[in-house]
């Protein structure tokens, strides 16, 4: 046991003497989920507010796509993405492989259903005396949307906080797509899956305190965002 | 004789094919007030949807102010105004829930007017104004949502059982308010209600309704109006 309690000393001498590897893996995670979550609630919000406002001819098809989506292996993606950007592929000459871009184009497919499907629930589950109360107050249309908006803006909160849960814990996308390039593309999962390999304890460990912070933030941020929604 | 401020001429309604509503005509004197009763499932809240524009009657036409108005195209009349059954309040301040319709309506003097409506519904706007909706009890968020509507000082102001599942005090405040508006701002007043002692006391029309018609028109002079 002592290599763990070992592991644990080195990471916190990793982590607060500011070890240049374990802080590019922290960097480039950081840069690639703002990158990827950004793109997600732009493209996101907007197609989960038109599938929950609108009833439309295979809307229910299209929700049951979504939802599959949102169980989606992570490596399937990888995949996907990779077959797409390589040299052999439609996008190839993008020159997008094992980039940042490339790994946020994964994430987004990655966080975008999560996004899209509880913007959509948060809309149909909208409280049914919002509109008779919005036009009774006298509200234009557009004033009814920017209402409805405001209205659902835990739940929004929720979603984004949820897929960016998943974007930042993902390995599968990261490794195919990122490569795992040292300085480069290397992101806190994928560090900890080479240095666990290696037997290189103490830089996991260290990475993994991180990810485990970022986890517990986003889980105390999930839970509030809850019961603010449901107030 | 006034104007009337509402008109409803051959108005039909239908759910799911069957009739819900059939009002031949109904006219609305500017400055009145109409008491609506009738038991559950009559029409009332129907009927006060259609005058809300709320929604569009399958036959008939509704006039406010002589102007033929379609909730389908344009839906609310920004001088009619509703208070919902059950009240719903936008998940903000106090102020911001009273300062609503004043927004949406562009009028100046909002915080002057904010104040004046939560004084006449009973609550401090000092102790008030910056509480948010899930800190308010049902009376208080009943009444906030009252003020909502005062707030701009409609023309018709619409009310569907005010005061029903409040305790007394709450349900005595909301009553005054009502009866305020009419005083301070002229606005004409519906009231649905199973109270008939209030309805008679402060109606100067009250109108019985069954199956959709209506059965009975009394004018009752509105004693304590």
């Amino acid at each position: 046991m002592d290599y763990l309690l070992n592991g644990f000393i080195r990471a916190f001498g990793l982590l607060f003497g500011g070890d240049p590897e374990t802080f590019s893996a922290i960097w480039t995670t950081v840069a690639v989920s703002t990158l990827s979550i950004v793109a997600c609630l732009a493209a996101g919000i907007p197609l989960g507010f038109l599938l929950g406002h609108n009833d439309f001819r295979g809307k229910k098809a299209l929700r049951t796509v979504v939802d599959t989506l949102l169980s989606f292996p992570t490596v399937v993606i990888g995949l996907v993405v990779y077959a797409f950007l390589s040299n052999r592929g439609p996008l190839g000459d993008l020159e997008l492989l094992f980039t940042i871009p490339g790994i946020a184009i994964g994430q987004f497919m990655l966080g975008m259903p999560i996004v899209v499907a509880m913007t959509a629930n948060a809309v149909e589950s909208q409280d049914r005396r919002l509109k008779p109360t919005l036009i009774t107050l006298g509200a234009s249309k557009r004033q009814m949307l920017t209402a409805t908006i405001l209205e659902t803006r835990y739940s929004l909160m929720l979603a984004a906080v949820a897929a960016y849960g998943r974007i930042v814990s993902e390995v599968g996308i990261s490794m195919m797509v990122g490569g795992n390039i040292k300085w480069h593309t290397r992101t806190i999962t994928t560090a900890i899956a080479l240095e666990t390999g290696k037997g290189e304890f103490d830089t996991g460990i260290a990475l993994g305190m991180v990810l485990l912070a970022v986890a517990f933030a986003v889980n105390i941020g999930v839970s509030m965002l809850k019961r603010r929604a449901g107030q | 004789m006034s104007q009337p401020i509402c008109e409803l001429f051959e108005i039909r309604q239908q759910y799911c094919g069957r009739d819900v509503l059939d009002i031949p005509y109904l006219s609305l004197e500017q400055g009145s007030i109409t008491g609506l009763s009738g038991p559950n499932g009559c029409g009332k809240s129907t009927l006060l949807r259609i005058m809300a524009q709320l929604e569009s009657p399958a036959i008939g036409t509704v006039l406010l102010n002589g102007e033929r108005t379609d909730a389908a195209s344009t839906p609310g009349h920004r001088d009619v105004t509703l208070l919902l059954q059950e009240p719903f309040l936008l998940k903000q301040s106090v102020y911001s829930n009273v300062a609503f319709g004043l927004r949406a309506r562009g009028m100046e003097d909002e915080k002057e007017r904010v104040y004046e409506a939560l004084r006449l519904v009973g609550l401090a706007p000092v102790a008030f104004c910056h509480r948010k909706w899930y800190e308010l009890s049902g009376g208080e968020a009943q009444r906030v949502a009252l003020a909502a509507r005062l707030a701009f000082r409609p023309a018709l102001l619409l009310l569907d059982e005010p005061t029903a599942s409040l305790d007394e005090a709450s349900a005595a405040t909301i009553r005054e308010a009502a009866l305020s508006a009419r005083s301070r701002f002229g606005t004409t007043l519906v009231i649905v209600s199973h109270d008939m002692k209030w309805l008679h006391a402060v109606s100067d029309t009250v109108i019985c309704m069954e199956r959709g018609s209506i059965v009975k028109q009394k004018t009752t002079q509105g004693e304590n109006a």
